[in-house]
């Protein structure tokens, strides 16, 4: 790597400055570069585990994803859900390479600028902010519905669980859990590990034992629709409905994914950096796939696909199938299952909150945002404002869409699939771009820099499009706006949640670079392409 | 006094508070100023949050530049440097620039929400305050936007207890250093056990104050300028309510009996005066670090 791959933020950190202080000189702040200065890498591996499973949040992602997933392909979720893990790796390969080459906290975004310019790389950042505030407002939104749900488990009073389709307190209860997970992302507020091991341990505990009992009750006779587990259910081949039902499978099934990178890029900050990141994103994938499995077979043995009641592609249940499905299957221990996807989606919304915020702080240090944006808040060392202004669009997103429909955690699902594949897409094209002079320096690099990015990029951007034109159609999503008095016609609302926000991304694009225009001339973050490392 | 003071900072008020106070007290000593700012390691203090080598290189950009800042403000004559350093916890990356540095001081500013002129104990100085093994100087809210009086004098708060020795030494170091006068208030008074009689007290309070004198005496030069108080009131608080303080005074006093030795731990009665006192205070540990 020659020095001018590096970006600028770590460029500036790595200018030679002697160890430490000589008084007096010119000057007066040294110790930047010092080994007393640097903290050593403290993730292991058992550490990087918890990590990836936590920042997934099986338990919130699997109740949110599966009934669009189920809607989509029946029966062969379980075929989808391998089909959809197969980009999202080629994709982490590039994410690896890129990561290595240029840490920076802008990701996406600093990566698609230095392989493809401002203009893409400030698409790609407004797709990641998106997608992260998408699911920020997801999350909070299952948080509420569980919270009700939890009351109403432990004091036995069923119309508890109602409350939450009032949809003035459903909002307001969210904004309060978006206002705490802000307070704890703002403060940076420390969390034990063992808290977050003890967390991951329950959540999955609980996982299991919901799954066992699905199964038993649907062997006992005591399911809703009781189905027997066949092969057909893995087979990718026997999915109905052509190719557009199998794309919004995959996107559901790429949501599902989301986050599991997050161990792969562990590289300076593990104990060995060799070895860590590389068995913990395995041990992660492991643990993740068989756990989905395991879930999404007992579920379609004790539901079955129907439309009606505990059917999974009711839409009244799909947004959100544990909030239906865990008293009919735990009896008295639904409370438990409650409780584990609470603290899944409360220990995943710190982790959450971190992407946008430091993306934002990254764009704004480069002027590709406002400056105000890249400002660090001198006591908690966090990305203050970048992080209050997410929480404020994540807020206002929820309580707008909840408004606008009570099937909104859907809608969000699927425009947040569209937006991973977009801005993970582009990311893996980046990869490719990027180490465009090192594909042939061994195999090595022909597999990671060239082919496996650029193959799990170009999925991605396919599921993209062709769900971007799909979404088109006014039943695709709860509601049709513009739709006439008979309800007919129209254009589905995620289509305006997707495509829509890109567009705004890019109007507010062009007014920045009409009001500051030093980004987008490459005057603070330049194109790049490291040239070849082989001897010739 | 040589040696070097390690001023805890950071880019707020408290911060710049902490900073007068170094300043002040590098002034009067001739100490040299460390001015450090301690950063959570990878960025973050969460284990929840994935740490992130890129947005440490981020903060440690920035913090050179809040440094750079800091560095503006110290008068000119005053030698000073200004460090980045990554820990798990702000008390423990200062307690380990202290050693790095051989400090004989740590300076903390007071934690956000204190009233104009008083302390307020934050997490960090309550950490240091039962960990550390050099003195800890508390500046209280506000110190930063006073005009610098220099060090006129050292009031020593001190009673019969373990430690009084030694930070009666203390006193006397920084006030030859310093050319400050030294007032000993003696908070005998309120020292002593519940349930003893009046003319037990006076006949204590007496003797206490004498030996006290004549320690003090033995210790200081004859140009220092030496006075000794008892302290009135029910109370701690009422005692410091009733003293009078000189534009750039300072207190002393000395740890918890309940302190590890070379440890300092807050006890009960500097606890209450920090309360009340509008000036900045020094805490020092009950017996002497090593080498210092």
């Amino acid at each position: 790597m020659s020095e001018s791959t590096k970006s600028p933020l770590s460029t500036a950190a790595s200018a030679a400055a002697p160890g430490d202080a000589v008084p007096g000189t010119a000057d007066p702040v040294t110790g930047g570069i010092s080994r007393k200065g640097l903290s050593v890498g403290t993730v292991g591996v058992l550490g990087a585990l918890v990590m990836g499973i936590s920042c997934i949040a099986p338990a919130y992602t699997y109740t949110a994803g599966i009934g669009g997933a189920v809607g989509a392909v029946g029966f062969q979720v379980p075929a989808i859900l391998l089909l959809g893990f197969i980009p999202m790796l080629l994709v982490a390969f590039g994410y690896r390479e890129l990561n290595k080459a240029m840490p920076d906290s802008g990701t996406s975004f600093t990566w698609a600028t230095r392989a493809f310019g401002p203009y893409v790389g400030w698409m790609a950042g407004w797709g990641l902010i998106v997608a992260t505030i998408l699911v920020l407002s997801n999350l909070a939104g299952i948080a509420v519905d569980f919270l009700f749900l939890l009351i109403s488990q432990i004091s036995g009073n069923e119309a508890i669980a109602e409350i939450t389709r009032n949809p003035f307190v459903n909002v307001a209860v969210c904004l309060i859990f978006v206002a705490l997970a802000t307070w704890v992302s703002y403060r940076d507020v420390s969390t034990s590990q063992k808290l977050q091991y003890g967390l991951v341990a329950f959540q999955l505990a609980i996982l299991v034992l919901f799954a066992v009992m699905a199964i038993v009750e649907t062997v006992q006779g005591g399911a809703f629709e009781a189905h027997m587990p066949e092969f057909a259910w893995f087979n990718p081949f026997e999915i109905k409905g052509g190719l557009s039902m199998i794309v919004m499978g995959l996107s559901a099934s790429v949501f599902m994914f989301w986050g599991w990178d997050v161990t792969l890029t562990m590289n300076e900050e593990a104990k060995d950096p060799e070895r860590t990141p590389g068995r913990a994103a395995m041990l992660t994938v492991i643990s993740i796939i068989a756990i989905y499995l395991l879930l999404t077979v007992s579920s379609l043995m004790y539901s079955g696909i129907g439309d009606k009641g505990l059917g999974l592609t009711n839409e009244e249940i799909g947004g959100n199938v544990f909030f239906a499905l865990s008293g009919p299957v735990m009896g008295g221990l639904a409370f438990l299952l409650s409780l584990a996807v609470l603290t899944s989606s409360a220990s995943s919304l710190q982790s959450t909150f971190i992407s946008p915020a430091r993306t934002l702080l990254a764009m704004g240090h480069y002027g590709a945002v406002p400056k105000r944006f890249a400002g660090v808040s001198p006591r908690f060392f966090t990305p203050g404002f970048a992080t209050i202004a997410s929480a404020v669009v994540a807020g206002g997103f929820y309580a707008v869409m909840r408004f606008l429909s009570e099937d909104a955690l859907w809608d969000t699902i699927l425009a947040l699939g569209m937006m991973i594949c977009f801005y993970y897409g582009i990311t893996a094209l980046s990869c490719v771009w990027y180490f465009r002079h090192q594909w042939f320096d061994s195999g090595k690099d022909f597999f990671f820099k060239f082919a496996s990015p650029l193959v799990g990029g170009v999925i991605l951007l396919v599921l993209f499009v062709i769900t971007a034109i799909d979404s088109l159609a006014p039943d695709y999503g709860s509601i049709a706006i513009g739709a006439d008095e008979n309800g007919e016609g129209g254009i589905g609302i995620v289509f305006f949640i997707g495509v829509g926000l890109l567009v705004f991304g890019g109007v507010l694009m062009l007014v920045q670079r009409f009001v500051s225009p030093d980004f987008f001339r490459g005057k603070t973050l330049s194109m790049d392409a490291p040239p070849s490392l082989r001897q010739h | 006094m040589t040696g070097s003071i390690v001023v805890g900072y950071t880019a707020t008020d408290a911060g710049a508070d902490a900073l007068a106070l170094g300043t002040r007290l590098a002034r009067a000593t001739g100490a040299a100023l460390r001015v450090v700012i301690v950063l959570p390691s990878e960025g973050t203090m969460s284990k929840a949050v994935a740490p992130e080598r890129a947005y440490e290189e981020l903060l440690r950009e920035q913090a050179r530049s809040w440094l750079a800042d800091a560095a503006k403000t110290i008068p000119a004559g005053i030698v000073h440097s200004a460090h980045v350093r990554f820990a798990e916890s702000f008390g423990e990356g200062l307690q380990a620039a202290a050693d790095e540095f051989g400090a004989t001081l740590l300076v903390l500013g007071a934690a956000n929400g204190g009233a104009l002129r008083r302390h307020r104990l934050g997490s960090v100085a309550s950490e240091l305050l039962h960990a550390s093994t050099v003195p800890v100087a508390l500046a209280p809210a506000g110190l930063s936007r006073e005009p610098d009086a220099g060090l006129p004098r050292i009031t020593v708060a001190t009673g019969t207890r373990p430690g009084a020795e030694l930070l009666l030494e203390s006193a006397v170091r920084l006030a030859s250093a310093s050319a400050a006068a030294v007032r000993l208030v003696s908070l005998m008074p309120l020292d002593v056990p519940a349930g003893l009689n009046t003319g037990a007290i006076t006949l204590l309070k007496d003797a206490h104050v004498d030996q006290v004198l004549a320690s003090a005496r033995d210790r200081l030069s004859g140009e220092t300028d030496v006075e000794v108080l008892q302290a009135g009131g029910d109370s701690i608080e009422d005692a410091v309510a009733q003293l009078d303080w000189l534009p750039g005074e300072i207190v002393l006093v000395g740890s918890s009996r309940l302190a590890q030795p070379r440890r300092l731990f807050l006890g009960s009665t500097a606890a209450k005066m920090l309360r009340e006192l509008p000036v900045p205070m020094i805490v020092v540990p009950r017996t002497r670090a090593e080498g210092a």
